[in-house]
């Protein structure tokens, strides 16, 4: 179970009468509320503090958000991406994974949701209908954990039916909780993937701080296949470590023999990376973390990878197990190059498009 | 404000010398001082009080021990008579020392340390008053920087002070226990290292310890270590690169090798001199590099000759399909 602690709300008083602001207020009645004007004096003060992320987990503020709130995810250079796009519904997260490149990506380190629901209703039916023939993955999974908050924010029980009704439209939730109680019961006409970053129990224990157990999140899992929806699994970041193939090896395992494979959309396997700010930022958090340990090295985005060869090792084992389960089941690489993809799989996509192609070709085979 | 009585003469032998309460000195360079005092004599009285029979040293511990040195068997003191906490006299001590010579590095971790522990200051008073009052930025990162450098061992902190340590160095040092550190010292000494080679080589032996899970000494114990740093015909920066790269082997041994294969294969071609071929950085990418360099036209034409027929040797082709 994910453990939130929420200490205190910072509301904005643009969010004050919003449906979704009594209903976190409702879910949350013993919490102080504090009323903010200034969001930049909020932010600066939290600065001072010695660990502001930690803190900022303890902390919800609302707010409205006034830009574009939907917007295609951001990938990375050179290297292929999946033309999936991102809802940025709430930013930042109950959960503590020492890789967390939101450690340094957000400048806010409050849990954020933006209340101002509506506006993002309109603008994704906006979006949807400006393209011809769509098909299209929206996830919300980007800035935020999408299931972890349900309890409080239940924007996935928002969400799932809007896109029940609609065409050619595919929201991926891609969570490590195990909040699914909320979205079992709903209508989704299998529009709604839910999906699961997975990694061994131990690195879960050691490096995923706050996450739902291993068996946690199988078991939700389970019953997520039971209600009708589509499943994801995403090993990623995958981390090279003493012992990491006998691992997860029985992390595959274990998960096929609790899930139907035939009910797994796509699976996609992402190295461990990250941009050079992450790594004292996360020192300093996890004095203990292992994460850095491996041979990594800046790529041709400015991320550090794991040297070319031992990700093909790492891919080339991953993708040898899971083929042992269903040797059809869709498996794609995230953020790679396309000399990796030929390495582990002996062909790679054109470029991201191709990729997104195959991913349209997927969810039509899966849905026929 | 704080009343001092005027100006007395105090017996040395009257003052409590081992009593250091309120010293923060470390590495003292007392060199400059009793050149001082011996040209134009003591300028400044000490800061004394009385307790019990005997004077305790609130300002001047440096003064005190110069002038007994010099043989002398009185100084002159200001005698506080107030009825001040221990902490307050400490303070008293900081704004005085701050006044004059300042503090080095080890003597504001031991300000600090005392403050903290010692008269029970609070953390968030140490860092929002005290802090500044050291020239230190205000953090608890800061605070807890001091805090540690002020428990390391002595040899420890001779090296930070003498090698100008940087914070974030320090707080490496921190991490590693006292045994690690003291064998590290003597061998970092010797290398003669600025702070990013400092910084480098400490995160390196930080790694390979965590990773290989065997201690920093078991590292620096390795023969091929040792072997380097007994060569008394090595300069330091030379001992410096070459421990350097026996530790990115040891950090990153898949890269190494893969390094090595490839300097081997180019060793196969048999290339002039004056032609190098690289490959992409950490092998991330497909591409390799041919570069030359030439004086005359004739050197020219050969170089070009040379990479003409290098299409066509096989030793070539197998190296371009290894590494591609």
């Amino acid at each position: 179970m994910v453990k939130i602690q929420i200490e205190k709300i910072y509301l904005d008083e643009k969010a004050k009468n919003d449906w979704m602001t009594k209903r976190i207020l409702e879910a949350l009645p013993q919490v102080p509320i504090e009323e903010v004007r200034d969001k930049k004096e909020l932010i600066q003060r939290y600065h001072l503090f010695p660990d502001p992320l930690s803190l900022g987990k303890r902390r919800l503020f609302i707010t409205h958000f006034l830009g574009r709130r939907l917007k295609p995810c951001p990938g990375t250079s050179n290297h292929i991406c999946c033309g999936y796009y991102v809802i940025n519904a709430v930013t930042n997260c109950p959960m503590d994974c020492s890789y967390c490149v939101l450690q340094e990506y957000l400048n806010n380190p409050f849990i954020t949701v933006y209340s101002n629901l509506e506006d993002l209703l309109y603008e994704i039916d906006e979006f949807i209908s400006k393209v011809p023939n769509h098909f299209i993955r929206l996830g919300t999974g980007e800035l935020s954990d999408s299931l972890a908050l349900e309890q409080i924010i239940p924007i996935s029980q928002i969400l799932i039916p809007f896109f029940e009704k609609k065409e050619g439209v595919f929201l991926e939730l891609k969570t490590k909780s195990s909040e699914i109680d909320g979205i079992l019961h709903l209508k989704h006409s299998r529009k709604t993937i839910v999906s699961w970053s997975l990694n061994p129990p131990n690195l879960i224990n050691n490096e995923e701080i706050g996450t739902a157990s291993f068996e946690e999140r199988i078991f939700a899992a389970k019953k997520c296949q039971d209600a009708g929806y589509p499943l994801g699994f995403h090993f990623d970041p995958i981390i090279e470590y003493e012992g990491w193939q006998e691992e997860y090896k029985e992390t595959i395992n274990t998960l096929f023999r609790h899930i139907d494979f035939r009910r797994v959309i796509w699976i996609s396997l992402g190295g461990f990376r990250y941009p050079p700010r992450l790594k004292p930022i996360s020192e300093q958090r996890f004095p203990k973390t292992k994460i850095f340990l491996g041979e990594l090295f800046p790529g041709k985005d400015g991320k550090f990878r794991y040297l070319r060869d031992i990700r093909i090792e790492l891919y080339k084992k991953m993708v040898g197990w899971l083929r042992e389960i269903d040797p059809k089941l869709f498996i794609y690489l995230c953020m790679e190059s396309k000399e990796v993809w030929e390495k582990v799989f002996g062909w790679a996509p054109e470029n991201s498009l191709h990729l997104n192609k195959m991913f349209i070709n997927r969810i039509k085979d899966f849905l026929r | 404000m704080i009343k001092f009585k005027q100006i007395k003469r105090i017996k040395l032998n009257e003052i409590d010398t081992g009593d250091e309460t309120f010293s923060v000195n470390f590495m003292p360079n007392l060199g400059n001082l009793r050149y001082s005092i011996e040209k134009i004599g003591l300028i400044q009285p000490v800061i004394l009080r009385k307790k019990l029979n005997r004077y305790q040293i609130i300002c001047g511990f440096r003064r005190v021990s110069i002038l007994r040195d010099l043989g002398s068997d009185e100084i002159e003191a200001i005698i506080c008579e107030e009825e001040l906490n221990d902490k307050d006299f400490f303070i008293i001590s900081i704004h005085d020392n701050l006044l004059g010579r300042g503090f080095n590095v080890v003597e504001k971790a031991i300000a600090i340390e005392k403050l903290v522990y010692r008269f029970k200051v609070d953390s968030t008073t140490v860092i929002h008053e005290f802090l500044p009052l050291l020239s230190l930025e205000t953090s608890e990162k800061i605070l807890n920087t001091y805090l540690s450098l002020a428990q390391m061992e002595e040899e420890v902190k001779i090296y930070v002070i003498n090698e100008k340590v940087s914070h974030s160095n320090i707080r490496r040092l921190a991490t590693f226990n006292q045994e690690d550190r003291k064998a590290l010292i003597p061998f970092i000494s010797r290398l003669k290292l600025g702070e990013n080679r400092l910084k480098e080589m400490l995160i390196f032996l930080s790694e390979i310890s965590m990773r290989d899970r065997i201690s920093i000494k078991e590292i620096l114990k390795k023969p091929e270590i040792e072997t380097i740093i007994s060569q008394s015909e090595l300069t330091s920066s030379q001992k410096t690169e070459k421990i350097k790269r026996i530790l990115m082997n040891l950090r990153f041994p898949k890269l190494f090798q893969k390094e090595e294969e490839f300097e081997k294969r180019i060793k196969c071609l048999n290339l002039p001199s004056g032609i190098s071929i690289q490959h992409s950085p950490y092998f991330e990418g497909r591409e390799f590099k041919i570069s030359f360099q030439f004086e005359t036209p004739d050197e020219y034409d050969s170089f070009i000759n040379t990479l003409l027929i290098l299409k066509n040797n096989e030793e070539f082709k197998e190296m371009m399909r290894k590494f591609e």
